[in-house]
């Protein structure tokens, strides 16, 4: 019996090679390069169902160099911008193209061309995981939990903006870099918490988002003009939180909070690995939110048990990220730790500041962290006024589950810490 | 043993926009089920059939052109088995990997001519 493939081999492979034939045909023909791979794809699961070949990749590398061909007769045969393909590019210089170095420079380029400015930021994500990672529209739609139609018509704007902007196939230098590694960061951040925070019933979709996202961060980093600290902290920071990706729910997929999680199921080598990507993270004068963010996850793992928890290290952390990027769900986890360090005075102070509106979808937790501020100040009507609001507003059904479960124990306590 | 063959028909693959994922594992599901007959010992042969048709019809042998996304439904291809009886080849036709694609698994018994 020969070898199981590689997990996600055609995924990857898809991903590698659209962006590769995309170096070598440009932008404006993205439709006929994603059609050809798809091809590929569709031709090896039937030749493979019989006998698979011997060096998987190498063969569907070969197949990718064989499409170079077949678009090239393609679009001769259209007679509508027909590449210059032939001006200086040898077969040797396409081959060159091939090598995995380039291959990975390829998909940079692609993911560059995903967070560009003139994209809509709604479109990104979408656009990132059908190019870069291979996802089909119907797997794109239930990873976000959208329709498939939505999905469909974020990537044609996408495509039209590309092709309006006539977008060149390349990753950003100076301070252009800078700024578009903002928004790759941001994309990569958007994947994984699309994951992670998912209410998704499939397991696989909120593990293969937080996977890829970890596998784009990973080839920033290994290229070297993006070997920066934000990366690295990004990195670290994914790291952290995918350490606790199977301890987050339970075998009947409910929400388990920081305080019931089975803290020796948490992946260590994860944590290893983020905290020795930490360390590259910190050579630098200016902290990103995402420095804060992993400082915060690490210190979560630190505690050996939820009452080891350094609260006013992590509160410390908060206000650093709170000056940072002001954003109301900061204020909000800094009034549920000064309830949990008992500082009901400054708790309430956060919370006055708050409107639940603020909170957009999550605005139950808005309503969850007050009742958990009227319970622990002896206010009990007002807390199960409060949590009923919670329960009101709430749309995941697992969250909903989480709150129900904590009324019917009339045990109040809302913990966030599951993040 | 008798000869039996499992036709299969349906939606072809190429109509359905799969993706590289579902494909590999559609792939691997197939790749499992071939080697689960062929170790049986019961495998004589099989193939997949490509999208493209060419229908001649009628006493004027009409010629049309067709692919797979213009026909409500196409044969994919097939596998030819040896089996004791229809109720053994159903038993192995459980592990077809496209049920869920709507696509559906024909048994036929190859004839045998006794003089």
């Amino acid at each position: 019996m020969e070898p199981k493939l590689l997990d996600h081999l055609f995924r990857h492979h898809s991903g590698k090679m659209v962006s590769v034939l995309t170096r070598i045909f440009g932008l404006q023909h993205l439709d006929i390069i994603e059609d050809a791979v798809q091809d590929t794809f569709i031709k090896a699961s039937l030749s493979w169902r019989k006998e698979q070949p011997e060096y998987p990749e190498a063969w569907l590398t070969k197949a990718a160099k064989n499409r170079v061909l077949d678009i090239f007769r393609t679009l001769k045969a259209q007679k509508n911008n027909s590449p210059n393909i032939t001006q200086g590019t040898d077969a040797i210089a396409i081959n060159e193209l091939f090598l995995d170095s380039e291959i990975e420079d390829a998909q940079l380029r692609m993911i560059f061309t995903a967070c560009h400015p003139k994209l809509d930021p709604r479109d990104r994500i979408s656009f990132a995981l059908k190019t870069v990672s291979g996802f089909s529209i119907k797997e794109i739609a239930s990873a976000l939990l959208t329709k498939e139609e939505t999905i469909k018509k974020r990537l044609l704007r996408a495509r039209k903006a590309i092709k309006n902007a006539d977008l060149q196939f390349n990753i950003p230098q100076g301070k252009n870099l800078q700024e578009r590694l903002d928004s790759v960061l941001e994309v990569l951040y958007l994947i994984f918490n699309e994951g992670f925070h998912s209410n998704s019933k499939d397991q696989l979709i909120r593990e293969d988002l937080c996977g890829e996202s970890l596998r784009l961060c990973q080839l920033l980093l290994n290229h070297k003009e993006t070997q920066l600290p934000e990366c690295y902290a990004l990195f670290s920071l994914l790291c952290f939180h995918s350490a606790r990706l199977e301890a987050k729910t339970n075998l009947n997929n409910e929400v388990l909070d920081l305080k019931q999680q089975d803290r020796a199921l948490w992946h260590m080598p994860l944590i290893e690995l983020g905290n020795s990507m930490m360390f590259k993270a910190v050579e630098t004068e200016y902290f990103s939110c995402y420095h804060y963010e992993a400082a915060i996850a690490a210190e979560h793992l630190k505690a050996k048990t939820f009452e080891d928890t350094n609260w006013n290290k992590i509160s410390h952390w908060y206000d650093a990220l709170y000056t940072l990027q002001p954003m109301p769900s900061h204020l909000l986890t800094m009034a549920v730790i000064a309830i949990q360090t008992k500082d009901y005075k400054i708790a309430n102070a956060y919370l006055k500041q708050l409107e639940p509106e603020d909170l957009e979808q999550r605005a139950y937790l808005y309503y969850a962290a007050k009742a958990d501020y009227y319970a622990e100040t002896d206010n009990v009507d007002e807390a199960i006024l409060q949590l009923d609001l919670a329960l009101n507003t709430v749309t995941n059904t697992l969250e909903k589950a989480y709150l129900l479960k904590k009324n019917q124990l009339g045990y109040f306590s809302y913990n966030y810490f599951k993040k | 043993m008798k000869d039996f063959m499992m036709i299969f028909v349906g939606k072809e693959y190429v109509d359905l926009g799969m993706s590289p994922e579902d494909l590999q594992s559609r792939m691997e599901k197939w790749f499992a089920w071939g080697a689960k007959m062929e170790k049986a010992g019961i495998l004589k042969g099989g193939e997949a059939l490509t999208p493209q048709i060419r229908r001649v019809t009628g006493k004027d042998r009409t010629v049309t052109d067709l692919t797979s996304a213009e026909v409500k439904e196409i044969v994919g291809g097939f596998y030819l088995i040896k089996a004791k009886d229809f109720d053994a080849v159903e038993e192995i036709a459980k592990d077809f990997p496209d049920y869920d694609l709507g696509n559906t698994v024909e048994i036929r018994e190859i004839m045998v001519f006794d003089q």
